[in-house]
Parts: structure tokens; sequence; C-alpha cells
């Protein structure tokens, strides 16, 4: 088995999305005063400075913000080709979140996805990201 | 702060020296005697002596310390130093603070420097942070790298991706910026691809790093070394060579970048203009000057993306309108504004940004290789992610 990246769980700014995650929820970090979401979780808004933030839950749908299919190999655990996908939460776009899918598929901007949670061992789970399939809960 | 405050202090400093080593891919030899030799070329440019060095201004990712140069170069009496960061963003912001040194009086003469071993120890294209724990303390690492996205070529495929979805912008648009950085250092010995043609099939043929990013949309990975020497306008016009005026720096995080470096960047509210927007109406401000009566220019080019999205963000083109632009040719050696003249980062050499200076300087002093003829401006950008600064150079009267 080839040793992959985990995300760090204890750091308290961030910790928080990787164990709801766990749990099999996907949250997001908001602002309490202007109502946005903060991605990536910074202990203070960026759009109006406040530092009354909490975790929401998701509904776990977006759109397809932006992708890349990684060609080059750059560490083993991750073999060419894949493709990382930079996805916009429907109830707060300003969320831009990632995921992995292997492979280079057909994609193209603002096409429906699916949050999925993959157990990548080690005790950490990864919300990650699909096209959205039929049969899926939208 | 305004830009009024900046006005008695435009071109009151001055680029004196330029001294640079050649371009490899293993240089065999130490970072440390890269950077000595780049600077002592460019204290020598200068007419200078080493002894009369009495300021350091490093690089914050430099591989040599301040300690270290000044043992190197024996310098008797070094009264300033600053680190400066952040990376790519450094350049043209370590020339601020030389700037400030020398017009504060805390330094006559100051040394800016910039040496590695990009290509034979470590490079720079490789996993950024491949640690097997990802993120905390801000990095915000755990948000990208467990899901593969390690290096910087992917961070900036995003963006290029996203300015395509936006605007349309096309692989030859993207061919157009690479083959013109080419044809410049066709055109320049010293330059690492000189004898290294490209056309537009060749770009097309080269394989993908990480779409729609291929090879040659890349930097170069580089060993060796630039370095600068900066003073007064009043200093240099007594040395050894025509002063190139600073007219204006200027320097700022990225709007809303929310910590991190560079894999945050697409969350960014508008991830397309990074951090060059208030970099550049800060320049324009404090240089009383904009993009019109800029000469020549010298891009920050890690990638062919940051290349168009600087043409935006300096306003030397309209937003989304890049592509087309360099395709006109406006940027190409005979266009109205020749950018990365020597090749750039792309095709000259990747001496993180510091080499765009020199060949400012040269453009300034009517000695580059692609010489822009009669050029009397020339705007300098340094890393547009995160941290960003830029200047503009002035030819002296
Ligand atoms: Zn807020």
């Amino acid at each position: 088995m080839t040793d992959r990246l985990y995300p760090a769980a204890w750091d308290r700014d961030t910790g928080p999305f990787f164990t709801a995650a766990r749990e099999g929820r996907l949250v997001f970090c908001a602002c309490n005063a202007c109502d946005r979401g903060l991605h990536v979780p910074t202990p203070s808004c960026r759009f109006c400075g406040s530092i009354d933030t909490s975790w929401r839950d998701a509904r776990g749908t977006g759109t397809l913000y932006s992708w890349t299919t990684v060609t080059q190999q750059a560490h083993p655990a991750w073999p060419v080709p894949y493709t990382v996908v930079i996805v916009a939460l429907d109830e707060a776009p300003e969320v831009r979140l990632t995921g992995c899918i292997p492979g280079a598929p057909a994609l193209s901007a603002g096409q429906p996805m699916q949050v999925w949670f993959e157990d990548i061992g080690q005790g950490r789970t990864l919300p990650n990201w699909r096209p959205l399939q039929n049969g899926d809960l939208a | 702060m305004t830009a009024q405050d900046y006005v008695p202090f435009r071109d009151r400093a001055a680029v004196a020296g330029i001294g640079r080593t050649a371009f490899s891919r293993d240089s065999g030899r130490s970072a440390l005697a890269l950077a000595t030799e780049a600077a002592r070329a460019a204290i020598s440019d200068a007419g200078l002596r080493p002894d009369q060095i009495d300021g350091l201004v490093r690089c914050d990712m430099d591989q040599t310390t301040g300690a270290a140069m000044a043992g190197a170069l024996a310098l008797p009496d070094v009264q300033f130093s600053a680190d400066v960061g952040v990376g790519g963003g450094a350049p043209c912001a370590m020339i601020g603070v030389a700037a400030a040194a020398v017009l504060s009086g805390q330094a006559r003469h100051v040394l800016v420097w910039r040496a590695l071993n990009g290509r034979s120890e470590g490079r720079l294209g490789a996993a950024i942070a491949p640690r097997v724990v990802a993120g905390g303390q801000a990095s915000y690492d755990d948000f990208f790298t467990p899901y593969g996205l390690l290096t910087a070529p992917q961070s900036f495929a995003l963006l290029a991706q996203r300015h395509r979805t936006l605007y349309g912008t096309t692989d030859e648009q993207f061919g157009a910026v690479a083959i013109l950085c080419r044809d410049n250092a066709n055109r320049t010995p010293h330059a690492q691809m000189n004898g290294k043609p490209l056309d537009m099939a060749g770009y097309l043929a080269s394989r993908m790093i990480s779409t729609p990013l291929r090879l040659f949309d890349c930097c170069l990975e580089t060993d060796g070394a630039a370095a600068v020497v900066v003073t007064t306008t009043d200093r240099a016009r007594d040395l050894a060579q025509t002063p190139a005026l600073i007219r204006a720096t200027a320097q700022a995080p990225a709007v809303g970048s929310g910590g991190g470096m560079m894999f945050p960047s697409i969350t960014w509210t508008d991830p397309l203009a990074l951090a060059a927007g208030p970099v550049a109406h800060r320049l324009w401000s404090r240089a009383g000057l904009g993009p019109q009566d800029i000469d020549v220019a010298q891009v920050y080019d890690c990638f062919t993306i940051t290349i168009l999205l600087q043409l935006e963000a300096y306003g030397l083109c309209a937003p989304g309108e890049s592509g087309p632009f360099v395709q006109s040719g406006a940027v190409s050696a005979d266009g109205r504004v020749p950018i990365n003249t020597d090749g750039g980062n792309m095709s000259g050499g990747y001496i993180h940004g510091l080499n765009h200076l020199v060949e400012a300087v040269r453009q300034m002093r009517g000695t580059a290789d692609v010489q822009k003829s009669g050029a009397e401006t020339c705007l300098v950008t340094s890393g547009p992610v995160g941290m960003s600064s830029a200047l503009v150079l002035r030819r002296d009267a």
C-alpha cells in the first residue's frame, strides 16, 4: 500500500470539517454576521470582518467551478491520470471545495456535483465529489 | 497612506549595477558560489568595490543567508539587512526595501540577490508540501494535498481552466505566450532555451502536465543567480553606468486570500484577480503613470496563465482579452509593449523573477539583446499569487 496524505484533524480552524466528515456530514464554515460561507475557514470573516463564525451542515450538492486532469505523476499515491475538481456549494457558492476523480472524465463548467465520503484509513474520511448521477437525490 | 505620500520618492533611488551567472540545469556549484559570482558582477558593473556594499536584501526563500553573503564577499560594514518575501512575489518588493534603506540613510549601496540550484538541488516544480499529515497553522494544505492537488502546475492549471471557462481562452492563445517568450530567448545568447526554437505545432505537441497546461506552459527550473545594486539616484549618477531610476514600487497581498499561499488561490473571491490587482492600482498611482506610458515589460511568468492574468490586471488589455491580445502581437518583440524580452522565466532562466530586474535595467540602458527602441519606461512584476509586487523603472533623462 502506498502512503497517501492525510488531513491534520487536530487543527482548530480546519479540523471540524474532517471530524464531521467522519460522521458522514458535509459542513462548511460561515459568518453569522453577514451569512456568507468562508472557505478556506479563516478565523474571521473575509467579507465583513466578524469573528462570529460557525460550522453549518451543507446539503452536499454543488456545481463544477474548475478542474484539472493531472497527467504527470507527482506522488506515488496518485497514479495518473486523475482529475482534481473544485466545486461551488449550492447554498453558498462562495465556498469552493476540492475533490478528486480517478481518470480523465469529460466535464463541463457548472455541471451538478454530488458529495460522497471516502474512508482513506488512519481514521480519516474525506468529503469527495463526483458528477451527479441518475438516482442521486439532488 | 495615499499615492501622494509617495511622490517625493519617485525616481530618487536607482539600480546602479546588475549581474548574473550563467543559467543551467546543473551548475555544479553551491548556491553561495552562484550568489557570490552574480553579486561581484553587479558590484563591479556599478563601478563599486565589495567593501562599499553596506546593505543586504535577501529573498526569504533563498538558499543563501545574509551572513553567508557578508562572509563570502568579505563585507566589513553591513549596516542594513532584510529578508523579504514571499518567494516569487519578492523581487520587486526587495527593490522597494532596498530603495527605502538608501533613501532613509540606513545604507548607501544595497545588494539585492537571488540564488538557487532550482534544477539540480530540489526541483521547484515537484510536489510542494508532500507531508503525510497535511495542514495546520493556516497552511490549509489539508483541503488540497489529500485530494492529490500537489504541485504548482496543478494549482495554476485550475486558474487556467477557469480563464478558459469564463473567456474561451484557447490552446493556441496559451501557445502564443510560450512562443513569444521562446522567440525572445532565441535572440538572447544567455537564455537557457537559446537555440531551441518553438512553433505552434511544437507547443501543441508538448506533453500535457495538468490540463490545460502543457510542458511549454511551465517555466524552466534553473540553477543560477542574479543580483543588483541599489543606491540613491544622486550617488548612482557618479557611478559607472547610466542609472535605471526606480520610478515607484508597490506590493500587496491578494484581496480575500484567506491565508495560505498557492493552493487556496482557487477559493478566493475572484481567483483570477490574484494579488496583482491591488498592486497594479497602487503602482500606477505612486508612479503617476499608467499602462499606456509603459514601453516594455517583464511580467512574472511561472506559467503562461500568469502572464495572461497580469496583462489584464495591469491594464495592458481589458479583463478577459489577454488571449486575443497576445495573439495580436501587441506584446511580441516588435509590438507596442514587448514583454519578457530575454525569454523570462519561461525560456530565459528561472531565477525566481530577479532575472526580470536585470533584463529591465538592460532595457533602460539600451543594451538588451531584444532591445525596445527608445524605451524609457519598463514595468516589472513579481509573483501574482498570495503576495505580489511590482515596480516601474525609468531611463535617466
Ligand atoms: Zn461576514
